[in-house]
């Protein structure tokens, strides 16, 4: 069958790159402001991706992941005992001053855990053993955060609260965007940093002891017993522990990324951007099917006077829409995908292009052209037939 | 009224070659009774067909003349089932078209008749085949038999190799054969022509219009045409003059006919 929307398509080569741009420039927008909220509330939870937990016991009061009040060591011994737990592993997650050598501060966030334990390990050490962290006052730093904190390598050291830290390991994929960079240590490293004095004391401060009962940590991360059912384990934790709250990993990242999307105008923003990008698509596609049709306008009177249907008339300028649509999606979609390459090495900021984003900006790329193709659909439902006797 | 000069002296001999698509002789291919026509513009209305009454016979090839602004356009129009009259009746190939809805309209067009227009009206992206083709593909004929029927009906009229040619790549006489062969590709019974030679020299426009009477002979299609020139009205079984609105006897010295070059 010959293909009339194709061929008028190709025929003004001009003209059809300038609408192949306009559609990349709108697929571009709406994918890049989609990946970057994305990537802005995966990175809200990049903790939780880190553990192998089945629940996170915390304070009642918790708002989300980064903002909650601290528990008692001992309470860690008392989920132990719960009925149906595996395992029950500390972890400490609180915010401190980071005081780089040009006496610069920052504020990062130290994350406390024990090497030795399963639940929880940045997934991916670029050097360093977990070991490492087990010796007093040795740090892991994500290698998107080196910069930012001064430091450069393995080696170079710093002040957290008021006691030096030395860099042992460089973690990878561990950058929160809404976080303070994530300093990884062990739970005594962590509680000392912590509970520094605010001057830094004149000699060097003694190894930090384990943990005592009446220590702080954050959260209990938890490892069901197999074939255990959750919501029970959950409910016996939170009856065990009182003035605590239990989440299952997927809980505890959805009321997170909520909280981050919604309680923030953040997501509220990049919607804004993403809105715009269609609107504009849906302006340069709406101009180009309409000036198509009215150069045309000749032919398709041609069609009807012939004895076209109008459905027959709409099918090729829905056929021309949805070539402008694929045409326009696969460069852009490529583009967008180059960029977050590079956006991730350069400036490890995650512009996240799952295949569901990319099949749903594919379906509003389609969805953009073929109502941008009513405003021409209207100017040949009022074309007279009649016309083609004109000369 | 209906007053004909006939400008053969003996009607042509049909030469039917395909008796499905020949009509049935003894209907009239055309058949109009009190056509008027009436437009608004403003507050003022005009009438530009006063009752026009009007037979044409299945397979003639009819000529449709009268001075600018005399409504022989605006008569094709109606007579193609593309313009509503004001009032009247209009009955193509026995069936009255007069009261049917738009789509049933469209799709007798589709089915019964080939239009041919002043400006050619051919898509500038498509070759001459596929501007044919998508002729038929409209009609419902597609794939490989809609390619070579359109490369049979362009052999048809000569131009045979030209099927991969965008019509700017043509000359005027070469478009108005694709024109031809796109109006009738799918067979219809009726041929509706508006100045088809007005864009060709008088020589080329009298060869294409003797090919159009040949190949619409030889499919037994009627042909109406309006036109201005008097080089092609030796092709035709009869003319039909309109002026001011009225089918009128042959004027003794028309003035809106082209004098030869």
């Amino acid at each position: 069958m010959v293909s009339i929307a194709r061929k008028n398509l190709f025929q003004d080569l001009p003209r059809f790159i300038v609408a192949q741009a306009g559609i990349m420039f709108s697929v571009g927008l709406v994918t890049i402001q989609i990946g970057i909220l994305n990537g802005f509330t995966r990175s809200s939870t990049v903790l939780i991706e880190n553990a192998d937990a089945d629940i996170w016991v915390t304070s009642e009061e918790l708002r989300h992941l980064a903002l909650t009040l601290p528990l008692e060591y001992e309470q860690l011994a008392e989920a132990k005992e719960v009925e149906g737990v595996d395992r029950a592993e500390p972890l400490i997650a609180q915010s401190t001053v980071w005081r780089d050598k040009s006496n610069q501060i920052a504020p990062i966030r130290i994350i406390g855990f024990d090497p030795e334990d399963t639940l929880f390990r940045p997934r991916t050490l670029l050097e360093g053993t977990l070991k490492d962290i087990q010796q007093p006052y040795k740090i892991f730093v994500d290698q998107a955060d080196l910069k930012l904190l001064d430091v450069s390598a393995v080696g170079d050291r710093a002040e957290i609260g008021s006691y030096e830290g030395e860099i042992k390991g460089i973690t990878t994929g561990t950058r929160s965007i809404v976080a303070s960079p994530y300093i990884f240590t062990s739970l005594p490293n962590a509680t000392a940093y912590l509970n520094s004095p605010i001057a830094k004391p004149d000699e060097t401060p003694p190894d930090p002891p384990d943990l005592t009962d009446q220590n702080r940590i954050t959260y209990i991360l938890v490892k069901a017993k197999s074939g255990e059912n959750l919501s029970a384990l959950k409910d016996r934790l939170e009856e065990a522990l009182p003035g605590t709250k239990a989440f299952t990993q997927a809980e505890l990242t959805e009321l997170t990324q909520t909280y981050w999307q919604q309680s923030t105008g953040v997501g509220y923003i990049l919607g804004l951007g993403a809105v715009v990008g269609i609107v504009v698509g849906t302006v340069v596609v709406g101009q180009i099917l309409y000036s198509s049709v009215t150069d045309h306008l000749r032919e398709f009177g041609t069609m009807k006077a012939m004895g076209s249907s109008d459905w027959y008339i709409y099918r090729v300028i829905l056929e021309q829409a949805l070539w402008m649509a694929v045409l326009g999606y696969l460069p852009g979609m490529g583009l967008c995908l180059g960029l977050g390459a590079w956006t991730i090495q350069a400036q490890a900021i995650q512009i996240l292009i799952s295949p569901v984003t990319a099949a749903g900006v594919f379906v509003v790329t389609v969805a953009m052209c073929s109502g941008a193709a009513i405003f021409a659909i209207q100017k040949v439902t009022r074309l007279d037939p009649a016309l083609v006797f004109k000369s | 009224m209906q007053l004909a000069f006939r400008q053969r002296p003996q009607p042509m001999t049909l030469m039917t070659s395909n008796p499905d698509t020949a009509g049935d002789l003894a209907t009239p291919a055309i058949q109009a009774k009190g056509i008027e026509m009436a437009f608004q513009v403003g507050d003022q209305q005009f009438k530009v067909l006063k009752g026009i009454d009007l037979e044409i016979k299945t397979g003639d090839v009819e000529l449709l003349m009268g001075p600018s602004g005399s409504g022989k356009t605006t008569l094709l129009s109606i007579l193609g089932g593309i313009l509503t009259p004001t009032s009247g009746q209009v009955s193509l190939l026995g069936q009255s078209i007069t009261g049917l809805p738009r789509h049933k309209l469209s799709k007798f067009r589709l089915q019964n008749i080939g239009f041919i227009f002043q400006g050619f009206n051919l898509f500038p992206a498509l070759t001459a085949a596929e501007n044919i083709e998508a002729t038929l593909n409209l009609k419902g004929i597609r794939g490989r038999a809609a390619k070579k029927q359109s490369i049979k009906l362009l052999r048809q009229v000569g131009l045979a190799d030209k099927t991969r040619s965008l019509p700017r790549d043509l000359s005027g006489g070469q478009k108005q054969r694709v024109a031809i062969a796109r109006a009738l590709a799918g067979n219809p019974k009726l041929i509706l022509a508006d100045e088809p030679t007005a864009a060709l020299d008088s020589q080329r426009g009298h060869t294409i219009m003797e090919l159009l009477r040949k190949l619409a002979k030889e499919e037994g299609c009627t042909v109406l045409m309006v036109t201005h020139d008097p080089r092609i009205m030796d092709i035709a079984d009869r003319v039909v003059y309109v002026e001011d609105g009225l089918i009128t006897p042959k004027p003794a010295n028309p003035s809106f006919v082209h004098k030869p070059e």
